[in-house]
């Protein structure tokens, strides 16, 4: 048996969007703001569609709206992690500020000239075909899995940029083809022959690439959490981990053959 | 921003946990499962040219405990050499730091899926008997299993049966002292935190589901033993009073003899020292009750015991029957 101690890495402790938020320069603020908002847009913008069934200008404008008003009414700052997990507590916040503003639209106030995000609307919407098939029943549940979605798109993004300003750009092409968006009969000798590599390289190039993704999507969340046990409770929901009080064991064994 | 489509989002999870493991030896194939304490692949072992099951532990904290776990699931197995496991062929960790080892790839199925092709009471019970034996075995080599459940036993192709899942086991008496020292661990070695609960609903004896499963020793097996052999026969996990047990035993169609409820039953005594002392116990008992002979759960009345007798001699009984039979015919034909 080869064993050795190792200590496994995570990403190294820096401050977060929720702390950034409380800081006491206006510049952090506005910045943090905006990477919250970055995260979380999109998982909202779905969850109004199809939970609150708002129209798609509605939508907007509810988006919007909600995200400058936790600016400047300092939502954020109400948050507390002894009560439930942010993105809990983020859409609560949406649930209680969509209430309010329907009851304000039938009571003819309108806000407005409020400064708008650059958010990509259509491009969310013409996402709602793929997220239409999820089961509504459990809200907490569809809002963490396209919050997980999001993560997840934001964290290719980042991998592609890392590995183009690093001159890697095969790293991401093997990933890509590989993991992303793989043909039918995609294997790692047709990945190979299409981008001219030899098959140790695609190996290498797709550990590399998955790796970082792993390092990347873990970093992107240690930003949205309050605390680290939470940090650690989302990368076990992330990747699909469930530890319980002593952990139930996966099976060895291919059924039914 | 890439969209990435439900598809592409669970393929991410799943790669980028995938294990790297270290040289070119093992390639993994597909995930098998994932649990609380890790992830099972099937791999590929090109330096043997033969399939492989590979079990890695989450990526936790240093200070989670699964990785000693994984590391004592695997000494066990190693040191528990038996038709009834599956052998343990590697072990080591991944860069990342997660514990990883590898052991044979299992062809079949579930015992929950196994049992629906089981339509006889006999046959039921030849599979319990195996489970029961590689118990006994463990036991013998003083570990505890303490999450015997339907789920944690397979059925392979040839019919072998294989009792699986020994994150949670415990060794006992001498081989606890046999424990290296660098692998200790919550479940090994009996140092299970006082309050811990290990065991399945259902399957857990109430030593272990009152939270003292450092106490749990093998009555405790013998308990989850009962209760795989009462689901077997009913389908059920067992009701939490004895009494209601032997009439739901009763209830079903045909209903099992008296003894083999009464075997039942003493599995799922409440008190630890009213069960069989070890698996080793009930697979004697066992094998008394599949001969005729009397059954240490069971006091016979004496017509039963005669019965009984009759029953496990009745061969012997019909020869020296039919002899005598002869012996008077023939004496009666030959009277003058």
């Amino acid at each position: 048996m080869r064993y050795a101690s190792r200590v496994i890495p995570f990403p190294a402790t820096h401050r977060s969007v929720l702390e950034r938020i409380q800081s006491e320069d206006a510049g952090v603020r506005r910045i943090a703001f905006g990477d919250l908002a970055e995260a979380y847009w999109r998982p909202s913008y779905h969850y109004l569609r199809l939970h609150w069934r708002l129209a798609p200008e509605a939508t907007e404008d509810a988006v919007q709206a909600f995200f400058t008003a936790a600016f400047e009414k300092g939502y954020v700052e109400k948050y507390d992690a002894s009560k439930a997990r942010f993105r809990t507590f983020l859409r609560l916040c949406l649930d209680r500020f969509v209430q309010n503003l329907q009851k304000a639209e039938s009571a003819g106030k309108r806000g407005g000239g409020a400064a708008k995000l650059s958010l990509d609307f259509p491009g969310a919407e013409r996402e709602l075909v793929e997220v239409k098939s999820a089961d509504l029943r459990d809200v907490d549940r569809f809002f963490r899995d396209e919050t997980i979605r999001a993560l997840f798109s934001r964290s290719v993004d980042h991998l592609r940029r890392v590995c183009e300003s690093e001159g890697k750009p095969k790293i991401f092409a093997v990933f890509e083809r590989h993991d992303l968006a793989p043909a039918l009969e995609t294997s790692y000798a047709t990945v190979a022959r299409d981008l001219q590599l030899t098959v140790a390289q695609v190996t290498n190039y797709l550990h590399a690439a998955r790796k970082r993704f792993r390092e990347i999507a873990l970093t992107h969340l240690h930003d949205l959490v309050a605390s680290e046990e939470e940090f650690r409770a989302e990368a076990r929901e992330l990747f699909g981990l469930d530890v319980g009080p002593h952990g139930a064991a996966p099976r060895n064994g291919e059924r039914g053959e | 921003m890439t969209w990435l489509s439900n598809e592409t989002v669970d393929r991410l999870r799943d790669v980028a946990t995938r294990p790297s493991l270290p040289g070119d030896r093992y390639v993994i194939l597909r995930p098998l499962g994932r649990g609380g304490m890790g992830a099972v692949y099937a791999a590929r072992d090109t330096e043997l040219a033969r399939d492989v099951a590979i079990k890695v532990s989450n990526a936790a904290t240093p200070t989670s405990g699964l990785e000693e776990r994984l590391k004592q699931e695997a000494h066990v197995l190693a040191r528990l050499e038996h038709p009834g496991i599956v052998p343990v062929h590697d072990a080591g960790v991944l860069e990342d730091g997660r514990v990883f080892y590898v052991m044979k790839l299992v062809h079949g199925e579930t015992l929950e899926q196994h049992a629906r092709t089981l339509a006889t009471e006999a046959a039921r019970l030849g599979v319990f008997e195996r489970i029961a034996e590689t118990v006994a075995f463990a036991h013998a080599a003083g570990v505890v299993h303490r999450d015997l459940t339907p789920s944690n036993v397979m059925a392979g192709r040839f019919g072998e049966v294989l009792v699986l899942d020994w994150g949670v086991a415990k060794l006992v008496g001498a081989a606890a002292s046999a424990v290296p020292r660098r692998v200790p661990g919550p479940a090994s070695a009996g140092h299970t935190d006082a309050g811990t609960r290990i065991g399945t609903p259902g399957f857990m004896a109430p030593e272990q589901a009152s939270g003292a499963a450092a106490e749990a020793g093998p009555p405790a097996d013998v308990f989850a033993l009962g209760a795989l052999l009462f689901w077997l026969l009913t389908g059920d996990t067992p009701p939490p009073d004895a009494p209601a047990v032997v009439s739901r035993l009763r209830s079903i169609s045909p209903p099992p003899s008296r003894r083999l409820r009464a075997i039942v039953a003493k599995c799922l005594s409440p008190e630890p020292g009213a069960r069989y002392a070890d698996a080793g116990a009930l697979v004697d008992d066992l094998a008394r009750y599949r001969q005729g002979a009397p059954v240490a759960a069971h006091r016979e009345t004496w017509l039963e015991a005669a019965a009984l007798w009759l029953g496990r001699y009745r061969t012997f009984i019909l020869l020296i029957v039919a002899y005598l039979v002869m012996r008077a015919v023939l004496a009666l034909w030959g009277r003058p």
